[in-house]
């Protein structure tokens, strides 16, 4: 972490694709403090998981670059995790053998895998499902595997593509709450990516809302609404309806 | 791109199931009808060619006391699973070679193609000229070329259709190479791998019976043809239902070993 709080920082990021004549963001500069939630909106194909795959060193960056822990990032990282939005389960893994997959390839003790493990199957609301494959849960209970198994190598820095993007309306407000519990109960550096107006605003202390492709930052939102917080306190303060309405004509004016 | 063979266990046909039991009701009915109507019927209508099944029961005794079964099984046997020991190895190895490597793919998908567009039995005229028309040899390579394709085509398929966000997901979580392939490629490959298993199983018997035929009288396929000849029609079924019952034997054995080292393939009915 650098002297004034920064944990990850995006500097003059730009992304082209194919032979240079598709460029998906350019310029982005972002800082995300340490324990901040930052969750990124932007119309879809503005290279919001492009970005976030960067930010682990899944993908290059063709310009700028980005720093965590004041060292630019070239390939994943221990101390960073990724949520996705396909899951990304081992449908031949059982749950638990899915939450303990991070930790026993980051060579961590037998013996605290197991007690991890425990915890966040527990955190997540797991309890009761560790023998179950994959294909025996719900899109909802699967994510919560996911969640667990970045959560369970305790990272510094949680990287969260859409995580919620596939479900149902209710069954991802039981996961925003969740997740906000979580979250609230030990606050971890996260960036969110998102296309959900009022997820953005839940979940993050701030909403970096992209314009359209070439992407860059069109505005960056402080959400001034106290934590803790649930979905329902978010959506019932009167703060929401003036950032939702922001965030709506920002993205409005890209949609086109 | 050759489509390697449906992965899974197949569907029930036909969508709704009869209530618990029925359907096995149904098929031993089939059977027994099929099998009654050959014993009371069959005979009337060629007694020299159609024996009733209760004549080649009868044959049974008759070739075990004299040996002639066990000779022919042990022959065939070893030469099968000779000759599918070979189908596996290699062709696990040639798929997993021709699924992670380009270079090795385009060296060797030339000769998958045209080698498995030929029909195999066209081939045996080949190999009895090449590795000659005594011994077990021939006849090895013979199970071998038949069995090795399917295994090969789909054990190259399942390395190269691994879900990419598997894979994505192995690399953000730092995996090495070696955990790679023990978390996700394998266990990914595995359900293409047993279906190229259990078609092989069938083509193996195929390969194994026809080069009795056409090269070194020896097994079950040459006592067949001795029977045949000599219009011991009874006594030609008894090698033929031995060679179904290796079959179904071994397909259940496949399934068994799936549903072990497979079990997350056991969904839902």
């Amino acid at each position: 972490m650098s002297a004034n709080g920064t944990r990850l920082s995006v500097e003059g990021a730009t992304k082209t694709f194919a032979s240079g004549n598709l460029t998906v963001f350019e310029g982005l500069d972002l800082a995300v403090r340490e324990g901040e939630a930052v969750c990124i909106l932007g119309p879809s194909g503005c290279g919001k998981t492009t970005l976030l795959r960067c930010m682990h060193g899944l993908a290059e960056l063709s310009g700028g670059q980005i720093v965590i822990d004041g060292a630019a990032v070239r390939s994943p990282r221990r101390n960073v995790a990724m949520v996705f939005q396909h899951f990304g389960l081992m449908p031949w893994k059982r749950v638990r053998e899915n939450v303990s997959y991070g930790l026993e390839l980051a060579g961590v003790p037998k013996a605290t895998i197991a007690e991890r493990v425990e915890r966040y199957i527990d955190l997540v609301g797991l309890r009761g499902f560790e023998e179950a494959y994959p294909y025996a849960l719900s899109g909802g209970m699967q994510q919560r595997v996911g969640l667990a198994r970045a959560l369970a190598v305790e990272p510094e820095v949680l990287l969260m593509d859409e995580p919620f993007g596939s479900l149902d309306a209710l069954t991802r407000e039981v996961l925003q709450d969740e997740l906000l519990r979580i979250y609230q109960a030990r606050p971890r550096t996260m960036v969110f990516i998102t296309h959900s107006i009022e997820e953005a605003i839940a979940l993050g202390d701030r909403v970096v809302v992209l314009s359209a492709r070439p992407a860059r930052v069109r505005e960056i939102l402080v959400v001034d609404i106290p934590r803790p917080r649930t979905v329902a306190s978010v959506i019932a303060d009167r703060r929401f309806v003036e950032l939702r309405d922001r965030c709506w004509r920002l993205l409005r004016k890209e949609a086109a | 791109m050759k489509a390697a063979a449906q992965a899974g266990t197949p569907a029930r046909p036909g969508g709704r199931s009869l209530p618990g039991g029925s359907d096995l009701a149904v098929r031993v009915a089939s059977v027994i009808v099929v099998l009654v109507t050959w014993e009371f019927f069959g005979p009337s209508l060629n007694p020299a060619i159609l024996k009733p099944p209760s004549a080649i029961l009868a044959a049974f005794p008759v070739l075990i006391e004299n040996g002639e079964l066990q000779l022919a099984l042990g022959q065939s046997l070893r030469v099968y699973a000779g000759g599918m020991t070979i189908a596996l190895l290699a062709g696990l190895a040639l798929g997993i070679a021709s699924g992670r490597s380009r270079v090795i793919y385009n060296v060797i998908d030339p000769w998958v193609s045209a080698l498995y567009s030929i029909p195999s039995v066209a081939l045996i005229p080949v190999v009895g000229l090449a590795l000659g028309y005594s011994g077990d040899l021939p006849r090895i390579a013979t199970v071998a070329l038949f069995g090795i394709f399917p295994i090969l085509i789909n054990t190259q398929q399942g390395v190269r259709n691994v879900d990419p966000g598997l894979l994505e997901v192995a690399r953000a979580f730092s995996s090495s190479e070696r955990r790679l392939w023990k978390d996700v490629v394998v266990p990914a490959a595995l359900p293409f791998i047993l279906a190229g298993v259990r078609l092989a199983i069938g083509r193996g018997l195929i390969g194994m019976i026809v080069a009795e035929f056409l090269i070194g009288l020896a097994g079950l396929g040459y006592l067949i043809i001795v029977y045949q000849n000599t219009f011991r029609i009874d006594r030609m079924f008894v090698p033929v239902i031995v060679v179904a019952v290796i079959g179904i034997a071994l397909m259940g054995f496949v399934q068994f070993v799936e549903g072990r080292v497979a079990p997350w393939m056991r969904r839902e009915q």
